[in-house]
């Protein structure tokens, strides 16, 4: 039974073949393909961990971004709060200052009304005391030549003081 | 390419309809007897000077014969010179007698004689080509990868060497790592050498045409080189641990004191695991190859006896089943290397085991 009496010849060169394939295999092409499976089954392994972190760190920033955007709204609710109240504060300032300065104007102005009135009576009051002192004088004069010539003078007198006026 | 297998099937079905009357014919020329079953299935399990050819009994693709003479004298010539029942140098095809089918030469006896003897044959032989190109496909394959890697770096491969390296991986992260452990880089590369020669040698023994078509793995000095290697490997790596356990095993001390049971039986355990794995992968893939060929058969066999009705009936049965069966082989042609590689794994790793728990205990002193 040729089947079951190993035939020399094939066992020889099975042996050589597969030897040879054996060493080639080993030395070049196994290590080199097993190093590769395995590089690039790290690679993977660290590529869905990074995405995993990747996607938490979004996760956290979403969160962040809305809590930095709710922040935000109420800065600036807080910050327009401020405006419109300082706007009424300045409104309100500017208002009494103004009546003041009006006030403090009004003020001079009547003090400066009131010291040219008093001026002009002063100088009224001078004036016709000069006058009545003339008139006084001249009548005094006029005394001394007659009565008729005194109604004259004083007549003049007077004339001449409403013309003057 | 649905066109195509329609096309191919009906090639194949014409082929199909026309064995049994090849049959009727050869039957009709040299009586029943014409057929000889057990010829033709140890021509087809068996080796041969030459390499079959399709739809043809004369023609054979030549395959160098190499062979030494009684003298020392060395022979390299084509095996076509030696077809037919040609003589070359003094050899030719023995038919029949102890060497039947293999190159015999003849040399004086002494008494003024000649007899026959068998030279040291070293031929390539249609066996030791389908070797070759096994050999050679696993190593394109392998070097395909290796050139892909360096190409494309990370990248994976798609499509064919996808697949190859799926296999790799399979084998390497299923099969390797988990028993070796730390050790899984250093048997790695025989272990996967031994997978995918024996996974090539199966598939190519498949196809009936040229580059295939060799009982390769059904053959025992093939599984018997290949589970050497494998006792050598375990053998010659063992450590301490694993041949004390053979030579002075943790049994009661009458089991191999007085009488020496246990080391007995162990060293024989040595020996009885490579014989199991040379069997059962000779016997796996023998046995697919024996039962299609004798499917095939059926069809003459029948032909022979009950004329073409019945000759074709039983080629569309035979079909089917013949069909059926090389299904199943391809599957077996998977699992028989997977598991060839898988107890050479666990043999190995058995005579590895216990180094690694002694250097443990060492570490924790």
């Amino acid at each position: 039974m040729e089947l079951f009496t190993p035939e020399l010849g094939l066992v020889f060169w099975m042996f050589v073949f597969f030897a040879i394939l054996f060493f080639i295999l080993a030395k070049f092409a196994w290590p080199y393909i097993i190093k590769s499976l395995e590089e690039r089954g790290d690679m993977i392994d660290k590529g869905v961990l990074y995405a995993k972190n990747a996607k938490e760190q979004l996760d956290n920033a979403k969160v962040e971004a809305q809590k930095y955007v709710a922040e935000a709204q109420k800065q600036q609710a807080d910050i327009l709060r401020d405006a419109a109240k300082m706007k009424s504060q300045i409104i309100e300032e500017a208002k009494t200052a103004a009546q003041e300065e009006a006030k403090k104007v009004m003020d001079a102005a009547k003090l400066a009304i009131e010291q040219a009135r008093k001026e002009s009576e002063l100088q009224f009051r001078n004036e016709v005391s000069s006058f009545a002192l003339s008139i006084a004088e001249k009548m005094i004069k006029k005394n001394m030549e007659g009565d008729k010539a005194q109604a004259e003078l004083v007549n003049k007198l007077l004339n001449e003081v409403e013309n003057k006026n | 390419m649905k066109k195509v297998l329609t096309i191919l099937s009906l090639v194949m079905l014409f082929f199909a309809a026309s064995a049994p009357i090849a049959a009727a014919q050869e039957a009709e020329e040299g009586g029943a007897s014409a057929i000889n079953p057990k010829e033709i299935i140890f021509e087809h399990l068996g080796d041969g000077y030459g390499w079959e050819v399709p739809f043809s009994h004369s023609h054979r693709i030549p395959l160098p014969v190499i062979v030494r003479d009684y003298e020392g004298g060395w022979h390299l010539f084509s095996s076509s010179r030696l077809m037919h029942g040609g003589e070359y140098e003094g050899f030719k095809i023995a038919e029949g007698g102890d060497y039947n089918g293999k190159v015999v030469g003849e040399r004086p006896d002494g008494n003024g004689g000649m007899v026959q003897y068998r030279p040291l044959d070293l031929s390539i032989t249609k066996n030791v080509a389908a070797l070759i190109i096994s050999a050679l496909v696993v190593a394109l394959m392998a070097f395909w990868l290796v050139g892909w890697y360096k190409r494309n770096g990370m990248k994976a491969p798609r499509k064919g060497l996808g697949a190859f390296e799926v296999t790799v991986a399979y084998i390497y992260d299923g099969v390797i790592k988990p028993t070796l452990g730390a050790k899984a880089k250093k048997f790695a590369p025989y272990l996967l050498t031994v997978f995918f020669f024996i996974l090539t040698m199966n598939l190519l023994g498949l196809i009936v045409i040229f580059p295939g078509g060799a009982n390769l793995t059904g053959n025992l000095a093939v599984t018997l080189v290949l589970s050497i290697f494998t006792f050598l490997l375990t053998n010659l790596f063992g450590t301490k641990h694993y041949w004390k356990d053979i030579f002075w095993p943790d049994v009661p001390w009458w089991l191999k004191v007085p009488v020496p049971m246990m080391p007995v039986i162990e060293l024989f355990g040595i020996f009885t695991k490579p014989a199991a794995l040379t069997v059962r992968l000779f016997a796996n893939m023998m046995g697919g190859h024996m039962i299609v060929i004798v499917l095939t058969l059926l069809i003459f066999i029948f032909t022979a006896i009950g004329g073409l009705a019945i000759g074709g009936v039983t080629t569309v049965v035979s079909m089917l089943f013949s069909v059926f069966m090389l299904l199943i082989d391809t599957l077996v042609s998977f699992i028989q290397a997977y598991v060839f590689t898988m107890l050479s794994t666990l043999f190995i790793s058995l005579a590895q085991a216990g180094g690694e728990h002694e250097e443990a205990v060492t570490e924790a002193k």
